[in-house]
């Protein structure tokens, strides 16, 4: 795996650099602290705020449900890019999101733009400038199309079209979604384990015993885990690559 | 009106009317204040890059080429991610769109978390069930999904500044075959859980994941990356085309 960034900074006699890092890890922490209280705060306010009937069961259950789903992937995801993004660009990356398809690939072409060999400082401070660069590009084009002209186009396009997004969009993302996790992930044997016990979930264990519809993903997530892993190839594993769906 | 009490729907908990509570002003307020933090944090990471910059032979053109390469590369992957945003409009609105699909979060992670809180209390997103509460729970469900990933960033990356060999040489072996497993069982789980539903759901599910397979094929085959990017995008598009043709059929 080719590294864009430094990781940790060494102890040379490059005070700039160690200001540099200074900065970013404390800036970035309190900036991603704020990023994360405020984006809890909308959906806590609408539950607690609003006079909907919803006790914090109801919260604990949801939680409990998502966790259980992609709990691993929570941790497993910021461990893979550290050595790709290194500190500083880390608190901008988990923040930003969409880290695969457009931070990376920012990253990558400006430090080639500037000839920085990776794994260098210059590499380092490329990076975290390009992704600066993307956030902006980002931030503008959702505020426009997704903000601006989305809100417009929602409240002109016929209820009847608007009814079908609101009834098949989710089918539709799931299939494109599942079809790009199957080939982003390359590995056939779990995809049919993972198809399988999906397949007696969905098909055999819901109809039989309906009250389990709550827990039916974590259900097959354990048993595609442990599938995969009783039965994982003779092939040995030396490097670890980012877990993403691209 | 004077009903008895008991008589007297559960209001407005149980209205389907989601957009009268998607587009509350403080959720919009939220919106903005995840832009701003975004932005502050630019600016402070720009400057110390600037700063930092002359003592690593990096001169002042450099900063501005890094910084036009990484808006330039963007613009693909930022329209495609506002495609998919806009499709996911009608079901969760502006701001909830904005804040986890167009940020801190995915179309694939923030669809999913939101199908399972709603599965959680019984409900389907965009049908009948998809009441206001429904709604609230899925986003909080989004939400806080998010909010773990940061947690985990805060908490790992100090600890892997330091070095902490330990945590990184966890079995290589579990370390490619967990997640990957988490995952593909996750989403196949999920998208089978849509077929039972109907006819048309059926055909959306298929028509999408025909349009992403070819997609990814023809990146592979072409060498264009774009198609890979913009992938899920064209799949919705497609699959919603479809759904809409079946609908009226």
């Amino acid at each position: 795996m080719s590294s864009i960034t430094s990781a940790p900074t060494t102890p040379d006699n490059n005070t700039a650099m160690a200001d540099f890092s200074r900065t970013t890890s404390r800036w970035g922490q309190i900036t991603m602290i704020c990023g994360l209280l405020i984006s809890v705060a909308g959906p806590l306010y609408l539950v607690f705020g609003t006079g909907l009937d919803i006790g914090p069961g109801q919260l604990w259950i949801a939680f409990a449900a998502v966790a259980a789903t992609f709990g691993i992937i929570w941790i497993v995801e910021p461990l893979t890019y550290y050595p790709i993004l290194g500190p500083a660009a880390m608190y901008q990356a988990f923040m930003i999101g969409n880290i695969s398809n457009k931070l990376l690939p920012a990253a990558l072409i400006a430090q080639t733009n500037i000839g920085a060999k990776p794994g260098s400082k210059r590499a380092e401070l490329a990076a975290v400038v390009a992704i600066c660069g993307a956030a902006a590009v980002h931030l503008i084009s959702l505020a426009i199309f997704v903000g601006l002209l989305g809100s417009w186009l929602i409240s002109v396009i016929p209820p009847s079209v608007l009814l079908v997004t609101r009834l098949y969009v989710l089918p539709t993302v799931l299939g494109a979604v599942l079809v790009q996790a199957i080939v982003s992930m390359k590995q056939p044997r779990t995809t049919v384990f993972a198809l399988l016990v999906s397949a007696v979930v969905v098909f055999v264990l819901l109809p039989l015993v309906p009250s389990l519809a709550m827990v039916s993903t974590a259900i097959a997530v354990l048993g595609t885990i442990l599938l995969a892993w009783f039965f994982r190839g003779k092939t040995t594993i030396t490097e670890v690559k980012p877990i993403h769906i691209e | 009106m004077h009903q008895p009490l008991a008589l007297q729907p559960l209001a407005p908990n149980d209205s389907t009317d989601i957009m009268a509570i998607a587009n509350n002003p403080v959720l919009w307020i939220c919106v903005a204040g995840v832009f701003g933090v975004i932005i502050i944090q630019s600016v402070i990471f720009m400057k110390a890059a600037r700063t930092a910059a002359p003592s690593v032979d990096m001169s002042t053109q450099d900063i501005k080429t890094s910084f036009r390469s990484g808006a330039v590369s963007a613009i693909g992957p930022s329209l495609a991610v506002s495609l998919v945003a806009i499709a996911l409009l009608g079901l969760f609105g502006a701001p909830a769109v904005l804040s986890r699909i167009g940020l801190i979060g995915s179309a694939a992670y923030d669809v999913s978390a939101a199908g399972i809180a709603a599965g959680s209390m019984g409900a389907k997103l965009g049908d009948a069930s998809y009441t206001q509460s429904v709604f609230a729970v899925a986003f909080f469900a989004m939400s806080i999904g998010g909010a773990m990933w940061m947690l985990a960033t805060l908490i790992l990356t100090p600890v892997l500044r330091k070095g902490d060999a330990k945590i990184r040489s966890v079995n290589p072996a579990a370390m490619a075959i967990v997640p990957a497993a988490a995952l593909i069982g996750a989403f196949s789980c999920l998208g089978l859980t849509e077929l039972p539903k109907s006819g048309i759901h059926v055909l959306s599910f298929a028509v999408s994941a025909a349009v992403m397979g070819t997609c990814l094929l023809l990146a592979k085959k072409l060498g264009k990356s774009w198609l890979r990017e913009w992938g899920l995008g064209i799949s919705i598009v497609i699959g919603l085309g479809t759904a809409y043709l079946a609908v009226g059929a």
